[in-house]
């Protein structure tokens, strides 16, 4: 494969320019030192994390105050812990960058395989509250299993795509697997119950077999399917969990709920109420008052609304912007990879953060169900945020790969 | 194309559908609930951030003239649940229950009414206002238990709140009023002052989180309720307590059975003094009904169902089954108890219209005085009996009053003589005057529940008369007015020919006691020229001396009145005989008339009916207190002189002779009982009232103050008869009533026949003219 086909005339000056450098300070290594940690690394990229991440970090310890406050009695309490998850997260995320992402291409099986065992292992482990399984408990510390799987299945996809990038246009090398992948992924979130997760994954294998270059016929086809699954779930009564949480769907606003409806829709309520509540330039930073006890856990998913009513329109369209560059720069990243591999695991995680983003915002505005989707960089959580910047340091290893190359 | 074209072009596609599509969506999404439904959200979102309670103001007071206290508002409590605090699922029903328990405990709420409560969805149910301060330490204990069984708090809390209470109970309970349970005035001054009197209720809006406990940050706005105005009642206390003494006194002698009326005025500027309509009610307690009410209503049986119209026609009462016999009695049980508050609640002396009878001849004559159609000339016949057309209309003097002056006429209360005053004064003019004096509008006190009158209606018009109708309005038959009206036109006779404003309220004081606004006491008008009142003074003067209102006459006092004795069209009890109202209008003192009063009996029915006999003593009796009280200063004639009492001096530890000597030149007679020489004790003692030239027994002994006299019948005797039946006696009498009077009879003694009292022993004799049928 030729890195050529990837450059412009810029860069074939700069690949000259480079290419002269280096010839007098002789062949570079690879050098882990302090100094040398950006080299390489897609500068652009790690900026708009490190303002998202000082952003996000900022808006939780608004959001999250009160609740910690009132609940905890420390109102540092959120914050203290997002700083250090944060830290350990770039200092997770700056090592994995060093790391050739090549070495996920030769596990891509091995993780697919652990992270059907994750997801077998919640299925046996006591449930959490609501009587769902999603977390393995590492001590204090626990992660999503469905975390897991959504990492094994870009990468396993990306792996699969590159190899047989010729025959994806097949339904058994382009179709199958990837169908395979994801039905039995999503029939143990099933019993998780992880609705949300299942949509994402879904999502996520879409676009993967799209990029890939499957033929987009399957597509809709998919789509059918997938239309006719979930009506044969709806009937078999399996959605009960999600049931419960749709029932209050787009019925938030609405004046005469009896007791049970008023409880299940408080959280939306109060989201929409927070983010009407906002304005155009919203009530200032840190003057949110629906984050004192209405609106529930105000640090993990709902945390925009906070944003919407401290910031505004403006600040969260702002806030989006820097997101929609990310996810910009993401991509950017992503196509300058000098294998297909990197390319297609690039756009997969990248696609991820951008696909968070938007259902966490549809999902806060009641136009989604309220099924626990979190915002990247802004949500609380140990394991997601670590996910999450551990996600970012394969992008970074790709840039650093595509980078060093060209020198 | 390359391969790689078709990933790069896909993952452009892939791009635009994000940032596009789904970037897109999401602001669109944005944008539409923060600025187009931004401010019905925040609305939506302040109204659960602001807690919004409703404070109560303070319900002004209600003094007297005096400034006594009689109505004030006292500090309680309201208890309010926020039900939305409930957990939900099984805690929240055991929660739910174990609160409708206890408030069922401590308040004594319904249970289930208070679970169906705490089953709703908010933040504010009002579950009991007036709440005294052992409950509202209980309701502190539950709240204690709530956090300790449950960790709930703010479902239960106490709001101040305020009760009424009136110091007096019954007294003037028709002119006070009483409030309902939202401090809202029902019926009296609290009624019509409520918007003075309540005030502006405070709200307290401040921040507080999603439980309910205040934000960290600044957000509270206090609005703080304005305590309602005070009033400055016209009402004097007791003024009012004297009133009520004797027309509760009135109503037990003479069996009255649709209550008793009196007013005290001032005939100069309307202030009413005194409005009683008794019995009325204890204001702290205005749903209950007295035990002789409750008793009545006890004997409700199927001979009463049949009476008033509860069986249907053609079924047969005493086949009735048992639970329909007992439905209707409980319904008419029921209907007896509303019944029996609306009469108690009812302000008489304005609500009620009479014909005023022969009190009405004070303003015939007035009319026809100021007109100048009588003179000392004039004379008018009476046979006992007077001719028009067809009907004959019968004087109370069945033998006639012969020729009569129009003084003589208005002394005599003769019926046809004020027919022939009243043929002189003429329909339309006694239309006119009938009006000027007030009687065609409401008086416009400050009260509610005030009548209008009913002349007589002819052809569609008001005031258009019949010859008859004339003739019998002369002498207050046939047309009806209220107690009020009567005295306020019965003011203006006295007062110089003034219609005044009636009226209970002197000012209005704000919370501070600034006062805010006094009482206007306008005259309306001029409806008779001073001389004509003048005149009419001094003949409604002689007339309760010597005349038919001697009754009303009161020792030391220049009394002028008229009595009235009028038929009522209901007979009250279904005795079948007519019933009557016995009233007396009055004032003093006659050269300068200052209080008017009107007592009105309405259906005596113990025998006498006559407002001679049954009000005007009681007017005596009221006078003979209010105007010492008022400071009218008396003036006694010689004959009245003998009568005062004086109060004892101390004779005891003197010799005889010193003792005797100076209780000679206090004005008593001695009588010295025991062997001693010092007077060790004495009888009546130091400083108790003995009418002038009464007996002071003096011991000089221990054994003879032992010593016990008989009390003798006093009734039925004249004076003198019962003055040298004491002095034999050894016993004092204080003479009231008509003394003066040559045909007075004794009627009562306040210590009865054969019981044994001390010598000297005070005896309080009441005497009454009888034989004046009006």
């Amino acid at each position: 494969m030729s890195t050529i086909e990837n450059t412009s005339r810029r860069r074939v000056r700069d690949y000259e320019r480079d290419r002269h450098a280096s010839d007098k300070r002789g062949r570079r290594k690879i050098n882990f030192s302090l100094l040398s940690i950006g080299k390489g690394i897609d500068i652009p990229f790690v900026l708009l994390i490190l303002v998202l991440l000082t952003i996000g970090i900022t808006m939780m310890f608004s959001a999250s105050y009160p609740v910690a406050y009132y609940e905890i009695g420390d109102s540092y309490y959120y914050l203290k812990r997002q700083l250090l998850f944060a830290l350990v997260g770039l200092a997770i995320m700056f090592g994995i960058s060093f790391l050739d992402y090549h070495y996920y291409h030769r596990f891509a099986a091995i993780i697919l395989g652990l992270s059907y065992f994750a997801l077998l292992l919640v299925l046996v482990l006591p449930s959490q509250e609501g009587g769902v399984h999603r977390w393995i408990g590492f001590g204090a510390f626990g992660i999503q299993a469905s975390e897991i799987s959504k990492f094994a299945i870009i990468l396993f996809l990306a792996h699969w795509g590159s190899r047989y990038y010729d025959r994806m246009d097949t339904f058994k090398f382009g179709i199958l697997p990837g169908a395979a992948v994801f039905l039995s992924t999503a029939l143990l979130l099933l019993f998780e119950p992880h609705y949300s997760c299942i949509v994402i994954i879904g999502i996520l294998t879409v676009i993967m077999l799209y990029v890939s270059g499957i033929k987009v016929k399957w597509l809709a086809i998919g789509a059918a399917i997938l239309a006719v699954l979930i009506l044969l779930l709806w009937v078999t009564g399996m959605l009960t969990y999600a049931m419960e949480r749709m029932d209050g769907w787009g019925q938030a606003l609405n004046e005469d709920l009896d007791r049970e409806m008023w409880n299940s829709t408080w959280q939306t309520r109060n989201s929409l109420y927070a983010i009407g509540s906002g304005g155009l330039f919203g009530l200032g930073l840190g003057q949110s008052r629906q984050k004192y006890l209405y609106l529930p856990e105000p640090q993990n998913d709902f945390i925009f609304a906070i944003v919407c009513e401290e910031l505004g329109l403006v600040g969260a369209v702002i806030i989006l912007l820097i997101f929609a560059l990310l996810v910009w720069r993401g991509v950017i990243i992503a196509l300058r990879a000098r294998d297909r591999f990197g390319k297609l695991l690039g756009i997969g995680l990248i696609s991820h953060i951008g696909l968070q983003v938007i259902l966490n915002i549809l999902v806060i505005t009641d136009w989604l169900p309220n099924t626990g989707i979190s915002l990247p960089f802004f949500s609380y959580g140990g394991s997601s945020l670590l996910t999450l910047m551990f996600e970012m340091g394969v992008i970074l290893s790709i840039s650093r790969s595509s980078n060093i190359e060209k020198s | 194309m390359g391969a790689n074209q078709k990933l790069r072009r896909r993952t452009v596609w892939l791009l635009i559908i994000i940032l596009a599509v789904g970037f897109g969506a999401v602001i669109t999404r944005l944008a539409f609930l923060q600025l187009v439904q931004g401010e019905e959200l925040q609305r939506r979102a302040i109204e659960q951030q602001l807690s919004d309670t409703p404070v109560s103001a303070k319900r002004g007071t209600i003094y007297d003239t005096k400034g006594k206290i009689l109505a004030q508002s006292a500090s309680v409590w309201q208890v309010v649940m926020a039900p939305a605090y409930f957990d939900d699922g099984a805690d929240g029903e055991e929660q739910r229950r174990f609160v409708a328990k206890r408030l069922h405990e401590i308040l004594g709420v319904d249970e289930n009414e208070t679970y169906e409560e705490t089953t709703q969805n908010t933040y504010y149910v009002s579950v009991k206002r007036k709440v005294e301060t052992s409950e509202k330490e209980q309701i502190i204990e539950l709240q204690n238990e709530l956090a300790e069984k449950y960790q709930k708090s703010g479902i239960i809390s106490l709001l101040d709140d305020y009760k009424r209470y009136y110091p007096y109970s019954d007294l003037a309970s028709s002119v006070i009023g009483f409030t309902g349970s939202e401090d809202q005035g029902l019926s009296g001054v609290e009624f019509q002052y409520n918007e003075y009197l309540s005030g502006t209720p405070g709200r307290i809006v401040s921040a507080q989180n999603g439980v309910q406990t205040e934000m960290p940050f600044d957000y509270n706005q206090n609005i703080g309720a304005i305590d309602g105005s005070s009033l400055v009642l016209t009402i004097d206390e007791t003024v009012q307590s004297i009133v009520e003494k004797y027309m509760k006194q009135g109503v037990i002698d003479h069996n009255v059975h649709e209550r008793g009326v009196c007013i005290v005025m001032d005939v100069n500027n309307g202030e009413v003094l005194a409005m009683a309509s008794v019995n009325g009610f204890d204001l702290n307690k205005p749903y209950a009904i007295s035990d002789d009410q409750q008793k009545e209503i006890d004997a409700i049986d199927t001979e009463y169902l049949v009476k008033h119209d509860y069986i249907e026609e053609g079924v047969d009462p005493y086949k009735l089954s048992e639970s329909k016999k007992k439905e209707l009695i409980e319904k008419a049980k029921a209907e007896a108890n509303s019944a029996a508050l609306a009469r108690n609640w009812r302000n008489k002396a304005i609500s009620d219209t009479y014909y005023p009878g022969s009190v009405f001849k004070m303003v015939t004559l007035s009319m026809a005085l100021q007109e100048g159609v009588v003179n000392e000339n004039s004379r008018f016949g009476c046979s006992g009996a007077f001719q028009l057309y067809n009907d004959t209309i019968h004087c109370h003097n069945t033998a006639g009053h012969g020729s009569q002056t129009y003084q003589e006429c208005l002394w005599n209360s003769c019926n046809p003589g004020f027919i022939q005053i009243g043929q002189l004064v003429g329909k339309e003019k006694f239309w006119d005057y009938y009006q000027a004096f007030g009687f065609s509008d409401k008086t416009g006190i400050d009260l509610p529940g005030e009548s209008d009158d009913q002349f007589f209606i002819h052809d569609g018009v008001e005031g258009n008369m019949l010859d008859t109708d004339l003739a019998v309005a002369s002498f207050g038959q046939n047309f009806s007015i209220t107690p009020i009206q009567m005295i306020t036109a019965a003011s203006a006779v006295a007062n110089g020919g003034r219609i005044v404003q009636p009226h209970v309220v002197k000012q209005i004081l704000d919370s501070n006691g600034k006062v805010v606004k006094n009482t206007s006491t306008e005259t309306k008008r001029q409806v008779i020229s001073e001389s004509v009142s003048k005149e009419m003074c001094g003949i409604l003067e002689e007339n309760a001396t010597t005349g038919s209102g001697k009754n009303g006459y009161v020792a030391g006092y220049r009394v002028g009145g008229k009595t009235g004795t009028s038929e009522k069209l209901i007979d009250v009890n279904d005795d079948g005989a007519d019933d009557y109202i016995a009233s007396f209008c009055g004032f003093a003192p006659a050269n300068n008339p200052q209080y008017a009063a009107l007592v009105f009996f309405d259906a005596p029915l113990g025998g006498s009916y006559y407002g001679s006999e049954v009000a005007a003593p009681v007017f005596a009796s009221i006078m003979s207190e209010v105007l010492p009280y008022l400071d009218v200063a008396a003036q006694y004639t010689d004959e009245e002189m003998s009568n005062i009492d004086t109060a004892a001096g101390s004779y005891t530890g003197q010799s005889i002779e010193d003792a005797t000597k100076a209780a000679e030149a206090d004005g008593f007679s001695v009588t010295v009982k025991g062997e001693g020489s010092t007077v060790i004790s004495q009888s009546p003692a130091t400083g108790a009232s003995i009418p002038t030239g009464g007996t002071i027994v003096l011991y000089t002994d221990q054994s003879a103050s032992t010593d016990k006299v008989t009390v003798p019948n006093f009734v039925g005797m004249g004076v003198s008869e019962v003055n040298g039946l004491a002095a034999a006696n050894n016993l004092n009498v204080s003479m009231t009533g008509m003394v003066s009077s040559s045909d007075g009879t004794s009627t009562s003694q306040s210590i009865p026949e054969g019981n044994q009292v001390a010598p000297g022993t005070v005896i309080t004799v009441t005497f009454s003219s009888s034989g004046i049928a009006d």
